[in-house]
C-alpha cells in the first residue's frame, strides 16, 4: 500500500478510537484524501457551544508536505478570513513537521480559537475590530458562532429579529444606533453598515471619525 | 522532498486612498526572496540556496537529494575565479587526505541527510557488518519509546523508523531482490525521496527527544536562529528541529550525535582564515572515543559530506 494511504487509515482509525478528544474526521466523497475534520468550539471563548467543520485535502506528498484545511463553518477570528474560511496558522505552513498529524493540527485550530494572534492576520478587518474592542468584538464572534455554528448564542440577550433570522448589524459587530444615525440621512441599510465595518466604527474609534467622514464615504 | 518553486513577485497593489484595506491579509509563507529583496536582509542559509539555485539554473542542473562522490578538486573550481581563502581551505583540506566529497541538495534537510547517508555508509562498510548492524540497530530501537517518552505518537514516527531500520538491516540480510545493500543500492535509496526523507525525519526527531528528556543540557544554548532571543525547548524543538526543511547548528549536531552514538567532525569552510587553515568541530559520542569520526563540511548555510580517502 502507498505509504500515504497506510498513514492516513492509521490516522483516521486513530481519531474514531479515542473519543476522548471530541474530534472526528469524516469523509467528503469516496477520496481518502479529501476529508472533513469536526471539532467543538472551545469552551470560556466565544466559540463554545459551536461546531466547526473543517475541510481538509491531503497532498500527495503527506507527511513532508502540510495537510491543507480551511474552515467550512463560517468564523470570526482574526485569524480567520470571514469570507473564505483560510487560516493563517504556522503549522499549516513554514512550521509543519511531520510528526504533526490531522488530529493534532485540528487540536491547534481548536487552541487557536482560544488565543487570536491579531498581530499576524489572516482577516484585517477582523483583527482591528479585535484589538479596538474586544467586548464588541466578542460579542460579534459569539453571534456567528450561534448563527453559523449552532452556538447557544448570548445569555439573556435576545438575538432574535425579523425575516432570516440574521441580524445584519450583528454580524457585522456594529451598534443598532449608529447603523440607524446614517440611515435616517436616507443613505441605503445595507451600505451603511458596509461603510461603518470597513472604517471600523467601533469602540473609541466612534469619535475620532467624523460624521462628515462617514458621509464621504457613503457617497462614493 | 523538492523545494517548490520560487513564485513570481507581485504586482504592487494600489490601496484605496480614504477606507481601510477591505481584503485579507495576504498569507504570510516563508519570505519569498524577490529580485527586490536587499541581499543584505537574508541568513547565510537564503544566500546559500540562492547561490544554489542560481548555479543550477545557469548550469541546468537539477541536484539529486544526495549526489555520487566527486573529487574536491570540483568544489575548488567553483571558488578560483571567486574566493581566495576558500581555495586556500580547500587546498588545506586535500593535504590533510581529504580528497573528496559528496555533495548533498541545499534544501535545509542537508544536515540530517548527510548524516544519515555516512551512517549507514560506515554499517556498510565495516569489518564485520553484521555486528555493526546488530549494534546499531539495537540503538536505533531503543529510540522508539525515547519518542512516544517525550510525547510523540507512534502512528506518526514508526513508519520513518520502519524505513531506516529495513534498510540497515538489508546491510547483511539480502531484500526482496534477493541482494544485501551495495553502494548502488545506498545511493538510489538516499535519492528517492520517500525513503531519504522518511530517514531525515526519523533523526530530526530523535535530535528534538535527545533535547527534549534532557532539557537542563541544551535549555541555555536555545536561541531563535534569526532573532537570536532565547527560546523555549518545546518551541525550539518544534520549529528548528522537527519542522521540515529547517536547517540545524551546533545544538542539533550534539543532540543528534548524542542519540546515535557517533563521533562526528565538521569543517568549517568559512573563508575566514588567512592562513587557509580549515576549523574542525568535534563531537564526540561514540563509546569508543577513539572511534573515526564521520565527516562533514561546512559551508555557510549548507553541509555536505567529507571524503578522506587515497
Amino acid at each position: 500500500m502507498d505509504a500515504r494511504l497506510r498513514r492516513v487509515n492509521k490516522e483516521i482509525a486513530d481519531c474514531k478510537n479515542d473519543k476522548a478528544s471530541g474530534i472526528k474526521i469524516e469523509l467528503i466523497d469516496e477520496s481518502p484524501f479529501h476529508l472533513k475534520g469536526i471539532f467543538p468550539g472551545p469552551e470560556g471563548t466565544p466559540y463554545a457551544g459551536g461546531t466547526f467543520l473543517v475541510d481538509i485535502i491531503i497532498p500527495e506528498s503527506y507527511p513532508f508536505q502540510p495537510v491543507k484545511m480551511k474552515f467550512i463553518t463560517k468564523v470570526y477570528h482574526p485569524n480567520v478570513s470571514s469570507a473564505s474560511g483560510a487560516i493563517c496558522l504556522d503549522i499549516l505552513k513554514d512550521a509543519w513537521s511531520p510528526v504533526l498529524t490531522l488530529k493534532s493540527t485540528l487540536i491547534s485550530l481548536q487552541s487557536l480559537l482560544c488565543s487570536p494572534e491579531p498581530n499576524d492576520p489572516q482577516d484585517a478587518e477582523v483583527a482591528k475590530h479585535f484589538t479596538t474592542s474586544k467586548g464588541s468584538f466578542e460579542d460579534t464572534a459569539t453571534y456567528w458562532t450561534q448563527i453559523y455554528a449552532g452556538g447557544p448564542g448570548k445569555k439573556g440577550v435576545s438575538t432574535a429579529s425579523s425575516g432570516d433570522g440574521k441580524d445584519e448589524v450583528a454580524m457585522a459587530g456594529l451598534e443598532k444606533a449608529h447603523v440607524d444615525q446614517f440611515e435616517a440621512l436616507g443613505f441605503q441599510r445595507g451600505k451603511v453598515i458596509d461603510v461603518l465595518r470597513r472604517l471600523n466604527y467601533r469602540g473609541k474609534n466612534v469619535t475620532q471619525i467624523s460624521e462628515d467622514r462617514v458621509v464621504e464615504e457613503l457617497l462614493k | 522532498m523538492t523545494t517548490p518553486p520560487p513564485s513570481p513577485p507581485t504586482a504592487p497593489r494600489l490601496r484605496p486612498a480614504a477606507l481601510p484595506e477591505i481584503e485579507d491579509e495576504p498569507v504570510k509563507g516563508p519570505e519569498q526572496v524577490t529580485e527586490d529583496t536587499d541581499i543584505s536582509t537574508l541568513t547565510t542559509a537564503q544566500v546559500f540556496d540562492l547561490n544554489q539555485s542560481l548555479l543550477d539554473e545557469a548550469t541546468g542542473v537539477t541536484r539529486p537529494l544526495i549526489d555520487e562522490i566527486a573529487p574536491i578538486s570540483t568544489l575548488r573550481a567553483e571558488y578560483e575565479n571567486g574566493s581566495p581563502a576558500f581555495v586556500r581551505q580547500i587546498d588545506w583540506l586535500t593535504t590533510k587526505g581529504y580528497h573528496y566529497i559528496r555533495r548533498t541538495k541545499g534544501d535545509g534537510d542537508c544536515f540530517y541527510r548527510s548524516v544519515a547517508f555516512a551512517y549507514v555508509e560506515r554499517m556498510m562498510h565495516a569489518l564485520n557488518p553484521a555486528q555493526a548492524v546488530e549494534k546499531g540497530v539495537a540503538t536505533l530501537k531503543s529510540t522508539l519509546p525515547m519518542l512516544e517518552n517525550v510525547g510523540f505518537q507512534r502512528l506518526a514516527f514508526e513508519d520513518f523508523y520502519d524505513v531506516l531500520e529495513s534498510l540497515l538491516l538489508s546491510i547483511v540480510t539480502p531484500q526482496v531482490t534477493g541482494k544485501t545493500l551495495n553502494a548502488v543500492g545506498l545511493l538510489e535509496a538516499f535519492q528517492s525521496p520517500e525513503v531519504s526523507n522518511s530517514i531525515v525525519v526519523y533523526l530530526r526527531l530523535l535530535t528534538s527527544a535527545q533535547i527534549r528528556i534532557d532539557p537542563d543540557a541544551f535549555a541555555p544554548f536555545l536561541f531563535h536562529p534569526e532573532l537570536g532571543e532565547p527560546m523555549e525547548v518545546r518551541e525550539f524543538c518544534e520549529h528548528f528541529v522537527e519542522a521540515v526543511n529547517k536547517e540545524a547548528d551546533h545544538v542539533q549536531m550534539t543532540a543528534l550525535s548524542k542519540v546515535l552514538q557517533l563521533n562526528v567532525n565538521v569543517a568549517y569552510l568559512d573563508g575566514r582564515n588567512s592562513n587557509g587553515l580549515v576549523d574542525f568541530v568535534e563531537f564526540r559520542s561514540a563509546p569508543d572515543a577513539n572511534e573515526t569520526p564521520l565527516a562533514l563540511l561546512y559551508r555557510p548555510g549548507h553541509y555536505d559530506i567529507l571524503v578522506d580517502s587515497e
